[in-house]
């Protein structure tokens, strides 16, 4: 080895604060072999670069969702530097979440922006949430209790300054990272020095007063995200970059079909591979452990596995499996009745479809971890490390309480790293070999082994008086299970419907009668956490089905859907989106030559979202073009504007992606697709155009954004393709053969 | 085997046929460049050899021992008072709060800058057209089309500069 190769110095971030709330300090290697006097970044940007030392967090899965930490030191540590760091649960997977909660606690602690840190919490630190970061709700889960987190430690600060300047609580103001007298600058007392000055503090019985909504100054700035400029330089650490001393690289073996059961596992040529360290065969399971991650991938090929391969499951045999009727189909709305008006003449019917898709993260399933007799340790990057935790312990016998997962920043969420595969797959390994094992999926893994948005079927009927007010709608539809593979199963029995998949389905027109009927379907294959869960598919169903509505009753699209929406309530939000969107989207003017434009709206997770796509269409090759999606939101306070934008723009091409080409094929009992050239995503040439407008209702109640803005962009889509041929195509995706076969 | 990356010389093992991608990423810890396909679909691993844009994981490490090898970690500069320059490609991504999960990020802003190396003044269209093969799967397109036009334009005055 030549002498320029050195060892990385550990790479910890911050230091120690205060011990009576200061977490375990944890080196973190970034690599086996930078060079020594190579290059070390570290940039000043004015504003709190999120370290990536990582302590704990949530309870494991048995704590009451929705349990918060309740006092200040869970969250805060006052470093010696007199910043302030702040540790948060929830994981930053580009969502901007560590961004929007620092400005909810820089609101309350009063301190400037760049006195703030935000650092990533482990397992460790007990802050006894057991939610995972998912469902748009980390902001309005949370804002409220790191208000009151924040406004209490910083009273609990300024009362301790106080004594130690001898001056009246409320004569000492902030400044800078001190605490002032406020008619003395002069006389001030660091952060740290307060925060050290006593051995013990007691959390203060009475509530600390809150701001008003009207006096955010933080809340509501397009702050720039905290996360970027380490996303930028390279420096960011994900799951698929954990790298610690001695690690080793672990493969493991996968089922040929998706309803393979292993009937054995012998090691056979594996171990002659060069590089292998260990073939680790169990009963369930069969992997290698290997000095490189080429050496662990050509060896776990060598491995002998028989199969129980199971029944060879055909496209067209899921279709028909995830079809609408029969028994077993559970009423989640009814509204007056709608067997009076439906059925009979005047009663428009449509069916339409919707396939499996793929999270495919750019970012696959990725975990390191090292198992040693009295502690675990399991870097990854997942959306649930709480329940990552008690699924690592569980599958490698040990107790919860030794095992600590540390998140790293995840490079693509979409619901898929809320599983724990990978997690267990590394223990596993890491157990068997006695050293710290790291397992990062390959593309072909990450297209055939996780977890997928179901294949849906939706049955829609309704009918519309001349007027143009809706009578009747029902909507059946039919989905694999999407929440329900991860619940306990006594919550399936008792709810029969799965709400993940019925996300979206509802009817939220003002309508007198009306009607959702969900259906299970059990597929042969794992289906769940998806982007918006149920949302895309049922809203791409109803809000399709409503334009056909309208264009039946001869109306405006935009104008039936006003028409038949109060203005009272989310009735009233959703109209004020609808026209937000029409403005922004130039409804009702002209569309250029050979364009068509679309309109559609939903309300999700209590934010209305309305957008209007323009689409052309090439009727040579079928292809559809997307020019331009014209969205309007309203999710109520915003903390960061520029940040609910993004989120709004990342979903349009989400959308986009999933209306004209995403669709994951099934043949002969396995997955076709192993790369991006089966599974083709969205690129910056077939890319829309976007405008956002941000309506707020005013309220002064943040609501979620991450997914709500999926909705609306495929029934845009295809609402603006029938304006523009006459044709409608009723099962995703829209791509060059469905629509040639429309056109036809 | 000597690698020479952002400046820097590496011995490595022998064995040429290693991918650079594991070599950066697993044998030397520059995990800022990234993997998603390991197939030349995505361009997540793209660094850049005596400036051409590459995707490391098609590139045998024979084809680039001995030459400069640049990756996302080597793109900033030191300026003469010590501190650190980022790239205006990656000074535009932060100005237009381009990234999400960020895990497309490096071989966007690597393909971008070494695009606009060799091609200083292009149009929009060329632009989007050099970066058609780089995934975003969290949809980014819209600010990585705002970020790479804003960083073209600068690149060009940087360009203009040096020249007066
Ligand atoms: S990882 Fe090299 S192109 Fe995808
Ligand atoms: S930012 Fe997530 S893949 Fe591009």
């Amino acid at each position: 080895m030549s002498d320029k190769i050195a060892k990385a110095p550990e790479k910890v971030a911050g230091q120690p604060g205060r011990s009576r709330w200061r977490p375990t300090r944890r080196g973190f290697l970034i690599g086996a072999g930078i060079v020594a006097g190579g290059v070390a970044l570290g940039y000043t940007y004015g504003v709190p670069w999120v370290r990536l030392q990582m302590a704990g967090i949530f309870d494991g899965a048995e704590g009451p969702p929705g349990s918060f930490p309740k006092e200040p030191w869970a969250w805060f540590e006052v470093l010696p530097d007199s910043r302030i760091r702040l540790y948060l649960m929830k994981v930053e997977m580009g969502q901007g979440v560590h961004t929007a909660l620092a400005q909810v606690a820089a609101e309350e602690l009063g301190i400037g922006w760049a006195d703030l840190d935000v650092a990533q919490a482990s397992t460790e630190r007990d802050m006894g949430d057991s939610l995972m970061t998912s469902g748009s709700s980390s902001v309005t889960g949370l804002f409220e209790p790191l208000l009151a987190a924040a406004a209490t430690f910083r009273s609990m600060l300024a009362g301790e300054a106080a004594s130690l300047l001898g001056l009246p609580a409320d004569q000492v103001v902030v400044a800078g990272r001190s605490f002032a007298d406020s008619a003395d600058a002069g006389r001030s007392v660091e952060f740290y020095t307060v925060a050290t000055s006593r051995a013990e503090w007691e959390v203060p019985q009475e509530v600390t007063p809150l701001k008003r909504w009207q006096e955010y100054s933080v809340i509501g700035q397009s702050l720039p995200r905290v996360d970027i400029p380490a996303k930028v330089t390279g420096q960011a650490i994900y799951g698929m970059d954990a790298r610690v001393e001695g690690m080793k690289y672990g493969a493991v073996v996968r089922p040929p079909t998706l309803v393979a059961l292993p009937k054995s596992f012998q090691a056979g040529q594996a171990g002659e591979v060069e590089g292998v360290i260990q073939v680790v065969i169990a009963d369930d399971f069969a992997g290698v452990v290997a000095e490189s991650r080429a050496a662990a991938q050509a060896a776990v090929a060598r491995i002998d596995a028989t199969w129980d391969e199971g029944h060879r499951w055909q496209q067209a045999e899921l279709e028909q499996l995830v079809t609408v009727g029969g028994s077993g189909g559970v009423v989640i709305q009814e509204v007056g009745d709608v067997s009076r008006w439906l059925g009979g003449e005047g009663t428009l019917t449509a069916e339409y479809r919707t396939p499996l898709a793929v999270h495919t993260p750019l970012e696959a399933q990725a975990a390191l971890a090292d198992v040693q007799p009295e502690r675990v340790r399991v870097w990854c990057s997942t959306q649930g490390q709480g329940f990552v935790r008690g699924q690592v312990a569980k599958a490698i016998g040990v107790d919860e309480k030794i095992v600590e997962i540390l998140p790293t920043y995840v490079g693509g969420g979409y619901g898929r790293k809320a599983g724990w595969e990978v997690a267990i797959e590394a223990a596993r390994l890491s157990q068997a070999a006695g050293v710290p094992v790291h397992v990062g999926w390959t593309r072909a893994e990450e297209m055939r082994y996780g977890y997928f948005r179901p294949l849906t079927h939706h049955l829609l009927s309704g009918r519309v008086e001349k007027d143009g007010s809706l009578v009747a709608i029902e909507h059946r539809q039919a989905s694999g299970d999407v929440a329900f593979d991860f619940l306990p199963p006594f919550m399936s029995a008792v709810m029969g419907a799965d709400f993940g998949a019925y996300r979206g389905a509802t009817i939220r027109y003002d309508v007198p009668n009306k009607r959702t009927v969900a259906y299970r379907r059990d597929m042969p294959l794992r289906t769940g956490w998806w982007r918006g869960l149920g949302l895309l598919p049922n809203t791409f169903a109803v809000e399709s089905f409503v334009d056909e509505l309208a264009h039946g009753a001869g109306m405006d699209p935009l104008a039936f859907r006003l028409r038949n929406l109060g203005d009272e309530g989310d009735s009233g939000r959703l109209k004020r989106v609808l026209q937000a969107a029409a403005e922004l989207g130039e409804w009702g003017k002209p569309a250029p030559a050979g364009r068509a434009r679309g309109i559609a709206a939903t309300i999700d997770v209590g934010t209305p979202v309305a957008m209007v796509a323009e689409v052309s269409v090439d009727g040579g090759s079928g292809k559809v073009r997307v020019h331009k999606i014209a969205a309007a939101m309203d999710c109520g306070l915003v903390v960061n504007p520029d940040g609910a934008i993004a989120q709004v723009e990342g979903n349009i091409m989400w959308g986009v992606g999933s209306a004209l080409i995403e669709e994951l094929a099934v043949q002969d009992g396995q997955v076709v697709a192993t790369n991006f050239d089966r599974y083709p995503l969205l690129t910056i040439q077939d890319a829309p155009e976007v405008a956002v407008v941000l309506v707020d209702s005013g309220d002064g109640k943040p609501r979620g954004v991450g997914e709500p803005p999926l909705g609306p962009v495929v029934p845009a889509i295809a609402n603006a393709f029938f304006a523009l041929t006459g044709r409608r195509i009723r099962q995703l995706p829209m791509n060059e053969a469905r629509v040639k076969a429309a056109l036809a | 085997m000597d690698l020479h990356i952002n400046g820097t010389d590496y011995t490595v093992a022998e064995g040429s046929g290693r991918l650079l991608v594991y070599t950066l990423r697993d044998e030397l810890g520059l995990t800022g460049t990234k993997i998603g396909c390991a197939a030349g679909f995505c361009g997540a691993c793209t660094v850049m050899v005596e400036g051409v844009a590459r995707r490391s994981c098609l590139t045998p490490l024979a084809e680039v021992e001995g030459k400069s090898i640049t990756t996302i970690e080597g793109l900033a500069r030191r300026a003469e008072d010590g501190a650190w320059l980022l790239h205006p490609v990656q000074q535009a991504f932060v100005d237009a709060q381009v990234p999400q999960c960020g895990w497309c990020m490096s071989g966007q802003i690597m393909t971008a800058a070494a695009y606009l190396g060799q091609n200083p003044a292009p149009t929009e269209e060329e632009l989007v057209a050099a970066m058609a093969e780089n995934y975003c799967r969290c949809g980014c397109y819209h600010r990585i089309r705002r970020a790479v036009v804003a960083a073209a334009g600068q690149s060009v005055q940087a360009g203009s500069e040096e020249a007066a």
